[in-house]
């Protein structure tokens, strides 16, 4: 990386190095937003500690509207930094997991083919941890969205693996401070515009209103993602 | 509208010469009844039009759109006043999805992308003067996309004998287009008491290849739920049941037995649509009643252009772009196409359209080269084969690009045959999903 690249990466999230404990690169600049600083919290409301983040679980919050729904893993795997790239060409560079070994992730759980996400009924995107395989595409350690058997990597920052997606799950940035953990951006291709669109009619039926789904967050419960939805559809 | 002689005269000839080149199953215009003035203004930028709104050619305008944006002009052609979805519509005979799931409007996705929807029906396609007549007018092209789907060849079965074709089409009607044909077959299955019901499985190529044995299920659960007091016959010219073989054939022994009676290698020799007999290599058939699949071909609009391969049926395409062979401002998109490994399916038809022939064309109106714009497609079919409670299995199959052989190949095919609740209900999201592409 050059440091031109590098500086222009951090002119989107200004002092980035200060306010997270590992700073994002973003090539062209283009694939990382910054939003409110939201505060992870346990459904009692106590902060998340990232060593209460089990490895065989997997956990939904919404972040960074109050609609958006996002997957929280803990890989059990040291996760560095990886290089990758959009559809259209833009590189990117994320930073890997947080934790006491470096193994926590969060992507948002919004399928980049269509749009698929999870609901209180039901969720065709999970996680398949270490030694269960999906019955369908034979992989573990991968998201997997059912619908069309896109399959991403959370050790890779989200990369696709197989199936008719194009563009990685995007990234929710983790930080750690003082043995809490915040979301505080997201760093990859986000569909939340065309999501807040095809959704309205189910997000104004959960939410009240647009608006309302629309809303930033600066706190987010996070729940195991069996808890909060009916069905969690494995493939 | 042909208004004075010499247009008539002219009309006619044209006529003859499309008539000639296609043989005589054609029906398109002895007079065509295309009106002669220009149905929209000349353009300035390339203009793609593209004739048939199915799965190919809806999603092909949207993404062509989205890709381009201002630097082309798009426009959908589609005879028909609202979409209808072919994927599905077997869940809907059997009775477990309202209609209103598989209607969509086209004027949604139109306004929004920004492309032209126009509806009216194609009469004449002049690849000469790059221009299609319709009954509202004509429009010019800079490239054509074809993708009107598949007709019926009931000449295979029925030779010159029109009249029985159409009572064979009319009393047992197939399906396997859209539209009026799946709320007769509904209501002939709803209304089945007793006796034989027979299901003829088209042979292949054909569309969707697991619909006949998806649907097969679908009946049978009707009958089961109304205590039909018969038999269901599915007669296959295959060997056996493809793809999703073994999960058809557990759920037809395990929730439709005695109700199901699969007979493999039954090719048509003859089929009587008035005394109900049907005559195979496996045997013959009386029946009461059934679902009668005469072989499939390109759709009409294909042949109208004459680049219609009249030995196999289908038209000839460049596998990675889906170019016309013969024409470089053609291409052909969805079922009517023939590219070797591709099923014809609405997923297949979704995915080519988007990741090859898009890329394609918009790699070509960019200056750009075509091959290395083009993407892998993937493929992905569910089949429900109960509905108490829903189950479904499916086959996933994934594509890889050649590019010394500029061809695509197949690279990892998943298939579950286990059905299963969860599958159904993914079955229903696979729909949506695309529904969404397509649609909002």
């Amino acid at each position: 990386m050059r440091r031109r690249d590098f500086l222009k990466g951090c002119a989107y999230l200004p002092a980035c190095s200060l306010l997270l404990p590992s700073f994002i690169f973003a090539y062209n600049g283009r694939p990382l937003k910054r939003y409110t600083r939201a505060l992870l919290v346990w459904e009692d409301g106590r902060p998340v500690k990232p060593r209460e983040i089990k490895p065989d679980e997997e956990y939904i919050f919404f972040y960074p509207f109050r609609a958006t729904p996002c997957i929280l893993v803990n890989t059990q795997q040291r996760l560095g930094e990886v290089r990758l790239h959009l559809e259209d060409g833009t590189e990117y560079i994320w930073n890997g997991g947080i934790g006491p070994g470096k193994s926590i992730v969060a992507f948002v759980a919004i399928c980049t083919h269509q749009l698929s996400y999870p609901t209180r009924q039901r969720t065709l995107i999970s996680y398949h941890p270490p030694g269960k395989r999906s019955s369908l595409i034979g992989r573990d350690k991968v998201i997997q969205c059912c619908a069309h058997m896109s399959a991403f990597d959370p050790t890779k920052g989200g990369k696709v693996l197989e199936g008719p997606a194009k563009d990685p799950l995007p990234a929710v940035i983790l930080a750690e401070d003082k043995g809490k953990v915040y979301a505080e951006a997201v760093l990859g291709k986000d569909l939340f515009e065309e999501f807040f669109d095809v959704y309205r009619k189910d997000l104004r039926k959960e939410y009240g209103s647009s608006r309302k789904a629309k809303e930033r967050v600066d706190r987010c419960v996070v729940i195991p993602l069996r808890k909060y939805a009916r069905e969690v559809i494995k493939c | 509208m042909i208004t004075t002689r010499r247009e008539l005269i002219k009309a006619g000839a044209g006529s003859l010469i499309v008539a000639s080149a296609l043989g005589p199953s054609i029906t398109f215009g002895m007079m065509p009844m295309h009106h002669k003035s220009r149905m929209l203004p000349p353009s300035k930028k390339p203009r793609v039009v593209i004739v048939g709104g199915g799965w190919a050619g809806v999603t092909t305008a949207k993404h062509l759109k989205k890709k381009l944006r201002d630097r082309v002009e798009v426009v959908l052609i589609e005879k028909r006043k609202i979409f209808m979805s072919c994927p599905v519509s077997n869940v809907w005979l059997g009775g477990l999805v309202e209609m209103d799931f598989l209607m969509h409007d086209f004027q949604t996705p139109a306004s929004k992308y920004g492309y032209t929807f126009v509806n009216a029906t194609v009469t004449e396609i002049n690849r000469h003067k790059r221009r299609v007549y319709t009954n509202q007018g004509y429009v010019d092209y800079d490239y054509i996309v074809l993708a009107p789907g598949i007709r019926y060849n009931y000449e295979a079965w029925f030779g010159k004998d029109r009249e029985m074709a159409r009572i064979c089409a009319t009393s047992f009607p197939s399906a396997f287009i859209p539209g009026a044909e799946h709320v007769a077959l509904k209501r002939k299955i709803e209304n089945f008491e007793e006796g034989t019901f027979v299901l003829v499985v088209p042979p292949p190529p054909h569309r969707c290849p697991p619909a006949p044995y998806e649907r097969a299920a679908m009946i049978a659960r009707v009958f089961k739920k109304n205590g039909v007091r018969g038999k269901l016959i599915i007669l296959d010219p295959k060997k056996e049941i493809k793809p999703k073989g073994k999960g058809f054939k557990s759920a037809y022994e395990q929730l439709y037995k005695g109700l199901i009676e699969y007979v493999p290698n039954a090719r048509i020799k003859e089929v009587d649509p008035i005394k109900k007999v049907i005559k195979t290599t496996a045997g013959d058939f009386r029946f009461d009643d059934g679902n009668l699949n005469p072989p499939h071909q390109a759709g009409d609009l294909v042949w109208l252009t004459g680049l219609v391969n009249p030995k196999t049926g289908w038209c000839d395409v460049d596998p990675l772009t889906l170019q016309s062979k013969k024409d470089p401002r053609v291409f052909v998109a969805g079922d009517s196409a023939s590219v070797k490994g591709f099923p014809k399916s609405g997923d297949m038809a979704h995915n080519h359209s988007q990741n090859m022939l898009v890329n394609a064309l918009v790699a070509i109106i960019s200056g750009k080269d075509p091959y290395s714009a083009v993407r892998a497609p993937t493929n992905t079919c569910y089949s429900m084969v109960n509905g108490d409670p829903k189950e479904a299995i499916v086959i996933n199959v994934l594509y890889d690009i050649d590019r010394k052989k500029k061809a695509p190949k197949k690279k990892k095919v998943n298939v579950e045959n286990k059905r299963s609740k969860s599958l159904a209900t993914a079955t229903f999201e696979w729909a949506r999903a695309l529904y969404r592409d397509m649609f909002s």
